[in-house]
This record gives structure tokens, sequence and C-alpha cells, in this order.
């Protein structure tokens, strides 16, 4: 295979020799190291194959020999060149071809990321972009050490960035720390507010909060504490006692006593600790009876776009007389690679007709609507780390509602960080030397 | 030949390959079909039916049908069709 492709691109002649004594030209041939393949005798003369760089070197052997070469097939790519030599446009293509290769390749087409969980392609690709790191730039204008460092700056949970370019893609790859991630997540659960607000939250600033500034850590609810780990501050429970929202758990007010026991001062600093108490939370959640229902008739108008920067074509209307219709649009913007987005996009729009209609719920129906509730209210604590023990949470159906009530028994982080009451100790005087009166 | 046989000798006793110490020829058959012969001096005679090889102090004559030489380089040649007989014949002229 490696041969032919080699002999295809040196070139070589299928040629006849006759004459006198074609064996000593071939025995010449030989001599001098001019490779002969496929020899076949044919009517008193030699056909045989040769290269071309052999061929050039015959004539002598000829002459000597007193024999007649007749060339009766030319194979190869030099042949392949010289007999298309006129077609410039052919040679310019190609030409061209190697050009937009080499071209395109001193730019960057992709950027791919690795090992992001929390932060997203969209919202690292956005960010790189508003650092002047975009699909298209020039290769040698990227600076990955620079890219490193900005993301590191920008994002303290990627605890190690690499950036490496692997042809025209840009590779980076990210490990976050998951550590924080957990932390985050818990503390934001332990709130009242969703988990959004803590999403846009810089974990450093939660860190820094409470440095320098006296805290207690107090219990967000009502329980019975299970295990009490403390890394800084007094504690202030035990494991298996109760403790009400609002009690001290962990006191960030240290005393500092004399040798006679007395209290001369305190000591003040941030109160750290894991502290997990069995905890009951009282569940609701009722459904309605009936739901709306859509019912399609079938009726149905399209508009085919096609969208290039702010232009748009289309195709149809989604104008419409329908009394109640839902408008559907899918639209595909094209991309190459990962996420090099192109300024094309095409798509349709669908309007359909419907009329809607109060249906009412079957009992399986609404069992079913609460219980898939109820699970998704557990998977949400337990994502934020709560521990679920068990539940009494019942579902009554009744003729006019339906509704799941009751009491989930969890295990939870209750700490809570509060200011510490900042305490002052009176100096007392010291004693006045008795005088003596008399 | 004495100097021949002297030089065969040697080359057993010294366990030397004989095809470089003697320049004998090497001749492969591979079944029926292909035989391979290195270390020659050239071909004499070249037909669909006869191949006739000059080697050293000899000739190996090859007959059969539809021979033909696949290739042919300074140290080697392979011919393939169907062979018949391989006889070796003394001298250059003899035929």
């Amino acid at each position: 295979m490696i041969r032919s492709l080699i002999r295809y691109l040196k070139g070589y002649v299928k040629i006849r020799v006759e004459g006198y004594s074609p064996e000593r030209f071939l025995n010449m041939c030989c001599f001098h190291h001019i490779l002969i393949w496929g020899l076949y005798p044919a009517d008193g003369s030699y056909e045989l194959y040769m290269q071309l760089s052999g061929f050039r070197r015959i004539r002598p052997f000829v002459r000597k020999t007193h024999t007649k070469v007749t060339v009766l097939e030319r194979f190869g790519f030099p042949f392949f060149l010289a007999r298309y030599r006129r077609r410039k446009l052919f040679f310019g293509g190609l030409l061209l071809c190697i050009f937009l290769i080499y071209g395109y390749s001193l730019f960057i087409w992709d950027i791919h990321f690795e090992g992001n969980e929390r932060w997203t392609d969209e919202t690292l690709t956005e960010f790189l972009a508003s650092e002047g790191v975009a699909p298209g730039m020039l290769k040698r204008t990227v600076d990955c050490p620079e890219i490193v460092k900005e993301i590191r700056t920008a994002y303290n949970d990627i605890v190690w960035v690499s950036a490496s370019i692997d042809g025209s893609r840009l590779k980076i790859q990210i490990k976050e720390n998951d550590d924080t991630f957990r932390k985050d997540t818990v503390s934001s659960g332990t709130g009242s507010s969703g988990t959004a607000s803590s999403d846009g939250q810089n974990p450093e600033e939660i860190e820094t909060a409470g440095e320098g500034d006296a805290t207690d850590l107090i219990a967000s609810s009502d329980g019975t504490i299970t295990e009490i780990i403390t890394r800084s501050g007094v504690p202030q429970v035990h494991a298996g006692d109760q403790v009400k929202a609002g009690d001290i758990l962990v006191l960030g007010r240290i005393e500092v006593k004399n040798d006679s026991g007395e209290v001369i001062g305190y000591q003040y600093q941030h109160s750290d600790a894991d502290i997990y108490a069995d905890t009951q939370m009282e569940y609701s959640d009722s459904v309605p009876l009936t739901e709306p229902e859509k019912t399609y008739d079938g009726k149905k108008r399209f508009q085919f776009f096609f969208r290039f920067f702010g232009w748009t074509a289309s195709v149809g209307t989604v104008r419409n007389s329908f009394e109640n219709c839902e408008i559907y649009t899918k639209e595909i913007q094209m991309k190459a690679g990962e996420n090099f987005y192109l300024p094309f996009s095409f798509g349709f729009k669908e309007a359909r007709s419907y009329t809607a209609e109060e249906r009412t719920c079957t009992q399986e129906e609404l069992q079913k609507k609460l219980s898939l509730n109820f699970r998704r209210f557990c998977e949400d604590l337990e994502e934020k780390g709560i521990h679920i023990r068990g539940n009494s949470v019942k579902i009554h159906i009744g003729e006019n509602s339906a509704d799941a009530s009751g009491t989930i028994y969890l295990n939870e982080r209750i700490t809570r960080e509060a200011d510490t009451e900042i305490l002052t100790i009176e100096r007392k005087e010291p004693d006045e030397p008795v005088g003596t009166d008399d | 030949m004495e100097r021949e046989q002297f030089r065969e000798k040697l080359a057993s006793a010294a366990s030397m390959p004989k095809d470089v110490v003697l320049g004998a020829a090497v001749t492969t058959i591979l079944g029926r079909n292909e035989v391979c012969i290195e270390n020659y001096r050239g071909i004499i005679e070249y037909t669909d039916t006869l191949i006739r090889v000059a080697v050293k102090g000899s000739q190996i004559r090859l007959t059969g049908k539809r021979l033909q030489v696949e290739y042919y380089t300074n140290d080697e040649m392979k011919i393939t069709g169907k062979i018949c007989t391989l006889e070796f014949a003394d001298g250059r002229n003899d035929d």
C-alpha cells in the first residue's frame, strides 16, 4: 500500500524493451540500482514497469545494448500535474485551499471547558468574552497564564485552572472547590429565602463577613442536639439538649480569669462549629381539584424564518383569528464547534388553536400530584444537605379539596451567626489603704 | 576447484554463511508458484516458459508456464508462475 503510494507520487512508466540484447539491458538497469517490476516477455521483447527517476538514466544503456525502448503508459502524480498544467483555476483553488487552511488555523475557533459543574459553560464563555477571549480571536494573542489568572481572580471557588491551546481549540480545565459549594448551599438552605440569592454571592464574602467581629452561633430553629463539633468558641449545649430558636449554642466570648477565679476580661472571637439537631417541619400542600385542559382542534399556522444578524426573512404568518391559541417557536442557532455561535439562525413559529376546558381530576391523579410535590420537596431538602429521618405526612382528598399535610422529621445544621454581646468589666478600685485615725 | 573446496571447508569450519563467503545463490521456492533468487549475476534468457539466471559458477534453469518476474533488483528477483523444473546447469555456455 505504502509502496504503491510512493510509486504513484514519484511517477512510473510502463516500457517495452526490444532489440539485440534486452537481457543485458535488464542486467545493466539492475546493476545501476534502477528498480524494475512487473517484467513480462511479449513477442520477443520485454514489457516492464520502471520508476521515472530510473527511466531518465537509461539512455546510455539503450545505446550500449542496441535496444529500443518504447514508453507504453505513464502513471503517477508528476504526469497528473503535467496533464492538468493548463487548468490554472484548479491549481489556484488548491493553493487557496492550502492558504485558507493555514489562515484559519491561526485563529481560536472553539472554547472547551472541562470539570465545571457549578459554573456553566455559558457563564464562563460570557466572562471570557468580557475579558476579550472569544472564538475567532487570533491564536497568538491568547495569553493562557493571563486567562488562568483572570478566572482565579474572578471566581474564588475555582481552586485550579489550566488553559491550553489544542489545535484551534482553547481548552480550559477547571477544578471547583466542592467544600465551598456544599457549605454555601447548606448555609443558604437554612435561611428562609431560596438558593437564588446565594448563587451570586462570593464565598469569600461569607468568610470575611465575620472576621474581626465577634460572633456567636445561635439556633435557627427548635430541636434536639444530636452532634456538636466546636472549632472555636465556647460550646453552651451538649448532644441531647433541647434548644429553642434563638438559643446561644456557641459563645464567641471567652472569659479570662485570674488566679483566684475572677473574671478579669473577655476575649472575643468568630465562633465556628458544626451542630446538627433533630428538628421538625410542618408540611402542607394542596392542589386544585380541577385543572385546565387544552383540546387542540388541529388548526395550525406556520411561519418559517431565517435570521442573519438583526435581519429576518420569513415565509408564512402566524396571525390568526383563533379564539385561543398558543405559539410555539423553535429557533436553531448555527454554531461551529461547541461554543462558537454564528450569526445565522433559522426556525419556525407555529400557532395552534385550542379550546380550554376545566377538567375534574380523578382521585388517583390528585394523589399522584401530591406525592410528586412531596417527593420533590424532600429531594430539595436532601440537596441542601438536610437529612430526613421520617415523616407523618398524610394525603386527604375530600370533595372540595385535596391536600397533604403533616410533619417531617429532619436532622440538619441549625447554626446561625449572631453578634456577640460585648461585656465590659468594671474595674474595681483598689482598696484604699486603711488609715489610722488614731 | 581445490581452491573452491578449501573455501567451502573454511566456511563450514568457521560457521560462516556460505552465500556471503562463497557467493552462493540463495534460492527460495515457495509452493509451486513462487521462486526467489538472491545473489545472482543476471538474466541470460527470459521467456514465459523458461528463465535462465546466471549465478556464480553455474546457471539456474527454471521452466514453467506463465513465468513472470515480479521484481528485479540488484540483489534479489522474484519469479511467479506455474513452476515445473528448477535445475542447475554447469558453465555459462552449457545449454
